[in-house]
């Protein structure tokens, strides 16, 4: 039987994470890729809302702390099993009990608007 | 630590030091983005150098995640495995020459799907002993001749059933079988105590009463239920009293049949599966009362189910001479 042990990184405390839950998808700007791309600036207002402008949109959303939190788990070790090292183990690497959760539709941005003379 | 156990066909399920969890995949639509260091408001407006720019990272994203839900532990296959071998005691020509496994508690914990105390407290519910190591069952003979040694003692020395002293037992009984065994088969059938500061044990009617019905109701499909009441009181200890709800889960009245009858039916030897276990206890019986089936389908509750709430999710119900019946919600082959 596979037994795969799943670990606390440290006794030290482990890192807070934050989740962001969008709808729907994010593509990268024309043929770029995800990876090293800037994704757009996050904001609070004073109330706290969480608002988020990516490219020329803007999302408002809310700040929701987790009834069940998440767990973040890292895999170690060699990509494949060994003899040495016949099972693969994770690390739980960190814990996320906030999550900031944009639901409502974004909204273009519109910068100028040309007033009908 | 935890640990995530399964063969390549089960189920994973992961196990903390005392609970087991079912594993899923659940799917979602949005979008879960995680960024390590990100601050929350409140985080924030503690503190107050505002007006910088924070550069974070989003480490990863993904549309699945997995999720735990406590479940009942899969011990099935425990009583499964250390009945591949079971103890016939320190003459059986078996054990010495026996091929088979024997199981050590690691050689379980990589085997069952269920934490280290559950397993712990399983083995102990089932009577298993350790063995030079390894845990086993007694085979059912051997536990019963171990068990009639002590009866036959406590008789003959005309002990009172709840006060049976463990040093005279191990000194009577040692020359006949391991000093071992006769104290786990007293541990197994008795509640130990101790008095002035010596061991006793307060016997337990109502498992010696079961294990001599077992061992009666073994040679044969079925019995008369009036005959073999009678023997059954007549084969237990001088002062016990047999009572058929001592059977619950081991055996089964047939109140139908005339004259009524009484047949073997183990509820661990029943599917583990509830779809299953219905299927199996249907096929047995067409139509069973709530307090006829709920031996049988008690072990299926989960933490906060009833054996109703089983009931109407697997059985239909109806009524049959004024008495309400449970029936499969489909045809049974």
């Amino acid at each position: 039987m596979v037994q795969i042990v799943i670990s606390s990184a440290g006794a030290g405390g482990l890192a807070q994470w934050v989740l962001v839950e969008l709808q729907g998808e994010v593509e990268p700007r024309q043929s770029g890729a995800l990876a090293g791309s800037l994704l757009g600036d996050l904001h609070y207002t004073h109330e706290g809302v969480p608002v988020l402008i990516v490219g020329h949109h803007i999302l408002y959303g809310k700040v929701v702390q987790l009834e069940k939190p998440f767990a973040v788990l890292m895999k170690q070790g060699a990509r494949e099993p060994s003899p040495a090292e016949p099972h693969t183990r994770y690390a739980v690497t960190a814990l996320i009990k906030t999550k900031l959760l944009f639901k409502t539709r974004p909204k273009p941005i519109i910068t100028n608007v040309p007033k009908k003379v | 630590s935890l640990v995530i156990r399964g063969e390549k066909d089960e189920q994973a399920v992961l196990c903390s030091r005392d609970k087991t969890y079912d594993m899923k995949i659940a799917d979602t639509s949005n979008m879960l983005l995680f960024i390590p260091g990100c601050k929350t408001p409140e985080q924030l407006k503690a503190d107050q150098e505002s007006c910088n720019i924070i550069h974070s990272q989003i480490a990863g994203f993904s549309n699945n995640y997995w999720e735990l839900r406590r479940c009942r532990p899969k011990l099935k296959k425990l009583r499964k495995l250390l009945m591949e071998d079971p103890y016939e005691g320190p003459d059986s020509q078996r054990d010495q020459t026996s091929t088979f496994s024997k199981y050590t508690t690691e050689d379980l914990l990589s085997l069952i799907q269920a934490s280290e105390e559950e397993i712990l407290h399983q083995l102990q519910v089932i009577d298993a002993c350790k063995i030079e190591g390894y845990w086993r069952i007694l085979e059912f003979d051997y536990e019963m001749k171990l068990l009639n040694h002590v009866t036959q003692l406590i008789d003959s020395e005309s002990w009172s059933l709840s006060k049976v002293p463990l040093r005279t037992c191990l000194e009577e009984l040692g020359s006949l079988e391991p000093t071992e065994m006769i104290e786990h088969i007293l541990l197994s059938y008795g509640r130990k105590y101790i008095d002035d500061g010596e061991v006793y044990f307060e016997m337990r009617e109502d498992k010696i009463c079961r294990a001599t019905a077992q061992m009666l109701l073994q040679n044969a499909v079925k019995f008369n239920l009036s005959e073999f009441q009678e023997v059954w009181q007549q084969s237990v200890p001088e002062g016990m009293t047999t009572r058929l709800d001592q059977l619950k889960g081991l055996a089964l009245v047939d109140k139908s049949s005339r004259p009524e009858t009484i047949f073997l039916l183990k509820v661990e030897e029943l599917p583990e599966d509830n779809q299953e276990r219905f299927n199996s206890l249907f096929s047995i019986r067409e139509k069973w009362t709530e307090v006829d089936i709920t031996p049988y389908i008690q072990d299926l509750c989960a933490e906060k189910q009833t054996v109703g709430t089983l009931l109407t999710k697997y059985a239909r119900s109806s009524m049959q001479n004024g008495v309400k019946v449970y029936n499969s919600r489909r045809p049974i082959s």
